[in-house]
């Protein structure tokens, strides 16, 4: 497209424009409300560029209140959506004046149409899949004792952080350079990652683990008899199921602590159990 | 009456607790990272450690989806673990960890009702925000971003302050029940200490586990307890199989391409 045709001066979002607006995507939910969610911090990750692309104050305060508008989505894949907006606006710009309210509402309508999906995969893959992955990992760990031995226990933490923010970090920056690269297109881009797969994978690497945490728990008494392991196993796994139906039934983790420790209390008032149970689990 | 340790403490938490929804969600907010390190602040690292990862498994599916906010995880670690550290000295450490879990547990359900009415009040911001977009202000739009920031940080402090303090005060009660009761009370934190695992494996099972994969965890449960009984491999050995079996799992599934249409 020639510049005679175009609005404005053709104006050129460079490295430096998209390394500011990845660095602000950090601070998305900073003005979180029950109102219009994430708009404010869309808004702000954009400034960059909006600032660059609309020279004049109204067009600026044309184009700021137009993201102002309703956006609530996951903050980590909500980079894939903000990647095609910048790349939507550089293009807006680009084309005859007559063509550009066309342009902002498709701008629009690609915010509209995508963050629910991208909502729901994030919510999936981030907080219901990798984050209780990396969380499972760590717990095994501290459980095994096998960093506590040497005193070094920063390891656990530490090497929780590293596992979740390369995949976090990874696929935030992934998101925004694909978002830009392919701009109404990222849609498609979305589908070829395999999200699902990882999704299914993950999960089955999750059981693997709960199953070893389950035996870990008990297994301090194995040194002591087998027998006495296999009962204690076998007590702690129908326990287990018990929970499991509560929680399936919505009933908060908080009150399930509570129940728990009325059950526990009742143990104890028990006039025939009166010694501790064998298990120490914090290996003191 | 101030617990020791309050303000590094409450300032530790009030930073950590940014990362929840304010800025980045690195996870440094998790508990597995809030206990070790005001464990740490304490001096009781290792107390830190295994409260943290009590508190990640039991509250693992408890995830912000839409507009529901969970509990928050980073007051409740923080306050529970500085309060066990208070109490493990003079006490069985499970009982210690357990009462101080009971007693954080109201407190950081009332951090998330503060949250929530802050995220009401930034409907006003963001009138406001609007306001300056309108009139061309983008200094002062921009600037909204660390004002927010910095009411955020305050609010984090304020409840830390308040939490640390109140569960300060609540831990004669825990030697209150000890000395009265006869030590029954403390056996029951005992019990429930062990039970509260259990109740973290339930929250991983009804997070992760359905009708379809149910077997492969009763599988996995029977392969290990059978290498536990049978082979000498023990403790971080099972750990590091299963870490290497799950990559293996992850990346068979990650390689293989979705299925169109």
């Amino acid at each position: 497209m020639s510049p005679e045709k175009t609005a404005a001066p053709v104006v050129r979002v460079n490295f430096f424009d998209l390394a500011q607006c990845f660095w602000r995507t950090f601070f998305l939910q900073v003005l979180w409300n029950f109102e219009r969610y994430l708009s404010y911090g869309v808004t702000f990750v954009l400034m960059p560029v909006l600032k660059k692309i609309y020279t004049t104050p109204e067009e600026r305060a044309q184009a700021m209140t137009r993201h102002l508008e309703y956006f609530n989505s996951h903050p980590y894949m909500t980079s894939f959506i903000l990647g095609a907006v910048i790349r939507m606006e550089e293009e807006k710009q680009q084309q005859p004046k007559a063509k550009q309210k066309q342009k902002e509402e498709e701008i629009s309508a690609l915010k509209v149409g995508m963050m629910g999906p991208v909502a729901a995969m994030g919510d999936s893959l981030f907080w219901a899949t990798i984050r209780p992955y990396c969380g499972l990992i760590a717990v095994t760990l501290v459980l095994s004792h096998a960093f506590q031995i040497k005193g070094e226990y920063w390891v656990i933490p530490l090497f929780f952080l590293v596992i979740y923010n390369t995949a976090h970090v990874g696929i935030r920056f992934l998101g925004f350079l694909q978002g830009y690269r392919q701009s109404d297109q990222v849609v498609l881009a979305l589908r070829k990652y395999g999200f699902q797969q990882a999704i299914r994978g993950l999960r089955l690497a999750s059981i693997l683990l709960l199953g070893v945490l389950i035996v870990f728990v008990n297994l301090s008494v194995l040194e002591k008899e087998v027998g006495l392991f296999l009962l204690k196993l076998t007590f702690f796994t129908a326990i287990v199921g018990l929970f499991t139906f509560a929680l399936h039934r919505k009933i908060s983790p908080s009150q399930m602590f509570y129940a728990v420790l009325l059950f526990a209390l009742m143990l104890a008032f028990w006039p025939t159990l009166s010694a501790p149970p064998v298990l120490s689990l914090g290996g003191q | 009456m101030l617990m020791p340790h309050w303000f590094p403490v409450a300032l530790l938490l009030a930073f950590l607790s940014l990362d929840e929804t304010a800025f980045g969600q690195f996870m440094v907010s998790r508990p597995i990272v809030v206990g070790p390190l005001v464990g740490w602040l304490i001096g009781r690292t290792d107390i830190g450690l295994e409260m943290g990862a009590l508190i990640e498994l039991i509250w693992i599916g408890d995830v912000p989806v839409g507009a529901h906010l969970p509990l928050d995880l980073a007051m409740l670690s923080g306050t529970a673990v500085a309060l066990a550290c208070e109490l493990v000295s003079n006490s069985n450490p499970q009982a210690a960890m357990t009462y101080a879990l009971g007693v954080s547990i109201p407190l950081a359900a009332l951090s998330t009702e503060g949250e929530v009415v802050l995220r009401k009040f930034h409907i006003r911001w963001l009138h406001f925000a609007q306001r300056m977009a309108f009139n061309g202000h983008i200094k002062t739009f921009e600037w909204l971003n660390a004002l927010v920031l910095a009411e955020q940080w305050v609010k984090g402090f304020l409840v830390a302050a308040i939490s640390l303090t109140l569960a300060h005060l609540s831990s004669g009660l825990f030697y209150l029940l000890g000395g009265v009761l006869g030590g029954k009370v403390i056996e029951g934190f005992y019990y429930a200490h062990w039970l509260l695992l259990a109740l973290g494996c339930s929250a991983v099972i009804d997070l992760l586990v359905e009708k379809k994969t149910a077997i492969y965890l009763g599988l996995t449960i029977v392969a290990m307890m059978t290498l536990a009984v049978f082979s000498p491999l023990q403790g971080v050995h099972l750990v590091a199989i299963a870490l290497i079996g799950g990559f293996v799992l992850a990346l068979f599934f990650v390689g293989k391409k979705e299925a169109v249409g």
